[in-house]
């Protein structure tokens, strides 16, 4: 790893800038100073202590009666993975490009031989670097703890769950990053960060809720709806992994299932995709114009 | 669910198929492998206009006196037949008695006939006619040991009492759910016992009117009711193993059942049931491992009378959408000594109400709950607090069942957590165990082999593995940058 790196800082210093090599040089930079951040420490912590208390308690229950296979850990994993991913990935997003403006650190980077685009390309790779160690190094940890309490989940349900955590966490990066580039003061966009992880997670659901027994929303309606959601549709994702069904969500997954099939994996990765790409090209694109101060 | 109502397309098809194969029966009988001269006065015809009897078995059967023991050599038979009097078929070797897609193929019309060993393939596929593998029609049958592929309906019998319907095998054809038959039908057939059968792909196993049956160590799966009781008294079903249908075991209209040892999983679908139970009455279902269905038990007008509490006692009820599921109205019933183990959602009294016509607890033990939050003080294995299911979230749920959407999301965890802590809107409790176990009830459930241990921790390594190589490479480069002199 550290032979891809030293070509890369040799350009910086030739004065001879290729994009791709720029983008890894940025990268490597914000991955070093997230991996550094105490902030982040933190996150990981309660991640891998959230974690590993829903595998041990769940293994304890399930486990010891020698049911499994029924997805139940999963569930609760999924339900660590909504709470604590997007918060993570939202404000180290918001602070990507909000702090470094802030410590005037922008107007020195952007008067390195890079372009913005290369500034934000390089952060998101670096800050997605961080968020899937932080994610691999709980999930890993919890697959450990469930293997020694007897194995009560596939290795392959595992794997699911990490990969799309990983998706999940791309998209709250994206659009916290988004957040960061409008924002001018850290602080702020940090704040407007956690307001939209309240949001996203909280709020929007509420609002279904409501919505659902005041206005009596159709189950197509509310299954859009809550597509439309990346928490959502992860979470619909990670269930439709473990066992190619969704009717665990009651009318409404019946009636993706009957109504889309196969396509809904496919749904629920537009639905991700979208909140990947969607933010993070409308955050390089506010970045072109703003001043780095 | 509603599968008899097949629509009229199908039955247009299925029409035309019965008719092509019914202008053909003599091709179909040239067609026996082992040659046989027909015989054309042969002048039985079954519904769909074959010939029966004309082929090899036929005639074996029509030399046959009766109480002859009749052993059938091995091969492909293409022939529809009936047994009229009391005889043994015995098949020696591989029997195979194919009927080409048409009508029933084996009919059962004297009592005390034996059919053992064969394979039964293809029947025809016409739901009017019921077109069946097997067909009884007298008393004292034992059907044993028969291979059932590709058929329509596979054992039907009618005012067949006293039969033994033993170790088949019994595979539907891969049809939609609505054009399926049955595996296995009794129709007024007391006294029978059915053991150590597997039925797959069929559409129910069902008892009508069929009083004291013994239904035990048999097998279904994908079925749409893995057995379905309809007015049927007296009847133990135990050590069945009933999975991926929609519905484990559904009892209608029947009393004296005992539903006893049996394992219950995975029955899911828009009505997926491990128990349905309607106006059942005098029921005990007791040590069920019933597990990852929709709803685990469900109950509606069950019991029907005050004669005796329906005894649900000693089951394992785990990882199903709801444990129990019960309509506004039941009541009558004991439920006791159960393992309630990480349900969604324990209890749900569809449509919102309480449960206090039902006792959770018995002898002043009640169940064993994975969501009990009290504690034990003196150790004896009572919650030194009553159990009771005041969740807001579900009661919600119980209201608009569509709202399942939004379940396993931290949103539910603030709802039941406003619904805790604010009093004016907790909801009432669903139910109240007294006495609830704080150790599970020790009982055998084995739901199948875990996966394997290892490949979970080579998995949690692999990914802890990607952790360590990103903070490894992201230490290199700081080694390096700082070692250039890169401030960046």
């Amino acid at each position: 790893m550290s032979a891809a790196a030293i070509p890369s800082c040799q350009i910086i210093e030739a004065h001879a800038p290729t994009l791709i090599s720029n983008i890894l040089t940025l990268a490597w930079r914000e991955l070093r100073d997230a991996l550094r951040a105490r902030s982040f420490l933190l996150y990981s912590l309660a991640f891998l202590a959230l974690g590993l208390g829903v595998s041990y308690v769940s293994a304890a229950g399930t486990g010891s009666l020698g049911l499994s296979g029924f997805g139940r850990t999963t569930a609760g994993l999924i339900n660590i993975v909504l709470l604590v991913v997007p918060l993570m990935a939202l404000t180290t997003g918001a602070s990507a490009i909000a702090s470094d403006r802030e410590r005037g650190m922008l107007l020195f980077l952007l008067a390195q031989p890079v372009s913005r685009l290369e500034v934000v390309l390089g952060k998101f790779l670096g800050l997605s670097g961080a968020l899937i160690a932080c994610i691999t190094l709980g999930l890993g940890a919890c697959s450990l703890v469930l293997a020694w309490q007897g194995g009560a989940t596939e290795p392959r349900t595992m794997l699911w769950l990490a990969g799309l955590s990983v998706l999940l966490a791309l998209s709250m990066l994206s659009v916290g990053m988004l957040i960061s580039a409008l924002a001018r003061k850290a602080s702020v966009a940090v704040g407007t960060g956690v307001f939209l992880w309240l949001a996203l997670v909280f709020v929007t659901d509420l609002g279904l809720m409501a919505g659902t027994l005041a206005l009596r929303l159709p189950v197509k309606t509310l299954f859009l709806l809550t597509l439309s959601n990346p928490l959502q549709a992860f979470k619909m994702w990670a269930l439709h992994s473990i066992d190619a069904s969704i009717d665990v969500l009651g009318p409404a997954g019946l009636y993706a299932m009957d109504t889309y099939h196969d396509a809904l994996p496919w749904m629920f990765g537009a639905s991700m995709a979208a909140w990947i790409v969607l933010p993070l090209v409308a955050a390089a694109l506010i970045f072109r114009t703003r001043s780095p101060v | 669910m509603n599968a008899n109502r097949s629509n009229l397309a199908p039955r247009v098809a299925i029409l035309a198929v019965s008719c092509l194969v019914g202008l053909c029966p003599t091709t179909a009988s040239a067609q026996d492998s082992m040659q046989a001269p027909n015989e054309k006065s042969a002048g039985v015809h079954d519904s769909a206009g074959v010939e029966i009897n004309a082929g090899t078995i036929g005639r074996l059967i029509k030399a046959a006196k009766p109480g002859d023991i009749v052993h059938v050599p091995a091969g492909v038979y293409r022939e529809h037949i009936r047994i009229d009097k009391p005889l043994s078929l015995i098949a020696e070797g591989r029997v195979v008695i194919d009927g080409m897609s048409s009508g029933d193929i084996v009919e059962i019309a004297a009592p005390n006939v034996t059919l053992r060993g064969f394979v039964v393939r293809d029947t025809g596929i016409d739901l009017d006619k019921e077109n069946a593998a097997i067909r009884v029609l007298a008393d004292h049958t034992v059907i044993e040991n028969n291979t059932l592929e590709d058929i329509l309906f596979g054992i039907d019998l009618k005012q067949a009492p006293d039969a033994v319907v033993r170790g088949n095998f019994i595979g539907g054809k891969d049809l939609d759910i609505a054009r399926r038959g049955d595996g296995l039908r009794l129709w007024r057939s007391d006294r029978v016992l059915i053991e150590n059968n597997t039925i797959h792909d069929g559409r129910d196993a069902i008892l009508w009117y069929s009083q004291n049956v013994t239904v035990r160590n048999n097998t279904s799966r994908r079925c749409r009711y893995g057995f379905h009781l309809m007015y049927s008294d007296d009847v133990v079903m135990e050590n069945n193993e009933l999975t991926h249908n929609s519905v484990g075991i559904y009892l209608m209209y029947s009393k004296v059942v005992t539903i006893r040892g049996n394992r219950l999983l995975a029955n899911r679908g828009p009505s997926g049931y491990g128990i349905g139970l309607k106006e059942a009455d005098q029921f005990s279902i007791s040590d069920n491992l019933i597990a990852g269905n929709r709803a685990g038990i469900y109950l509606d007008g069950s019991p029907f009378t005050k004669l005796k509490p329906g005894d649900i006692s000693r089951n394992t009820i785990a990882c199903n959408d709801v444990g129990l599921t019960f309509l506004p109205s039941v009541k009558g019933n004991v439920i006791a000594a159960n393992n309630f183990v990480d349900n969604i959602e324990q209890v749900c009294v569809s449509g919102r109400g309480e449960l206090t016509g039902n006792d959770f607890a018995a002898d002043e033990r009640g169940n064993f709950w994975t969501d009990y939050a009290g504690y034990d003080a003196n150790a004896d294995g009572i919650g030194d607090f009553a159990h009771e299911s005041v969740t807001l979230f579900e009661n919600l749920l119980d209201r608009e069942p569509k709202l399942r959407i939004l379940l396993f999301s931290p949103a539910q965890q603030a709802i039941e957590f406003v619904g805790r802590a604010i009093p004016a809107i907790r909801p009432e409790p669903k139910f109240f165990d007294p006495s609830p176990l704080t150790r599970p009830v020790p009982v055998a459930t084995n739901a199948g082999a875990a996966p394997s241990r290892l490949s979970l921790a080579i998995c949690g390594l692999g990914l802890a593995s990607i952790a360590s190589l990103v903070y490894v490479s992201s230490r290199a480069f700081a080694h390096t940058t700082r070692r250039k002199g890169v401030v960046a």
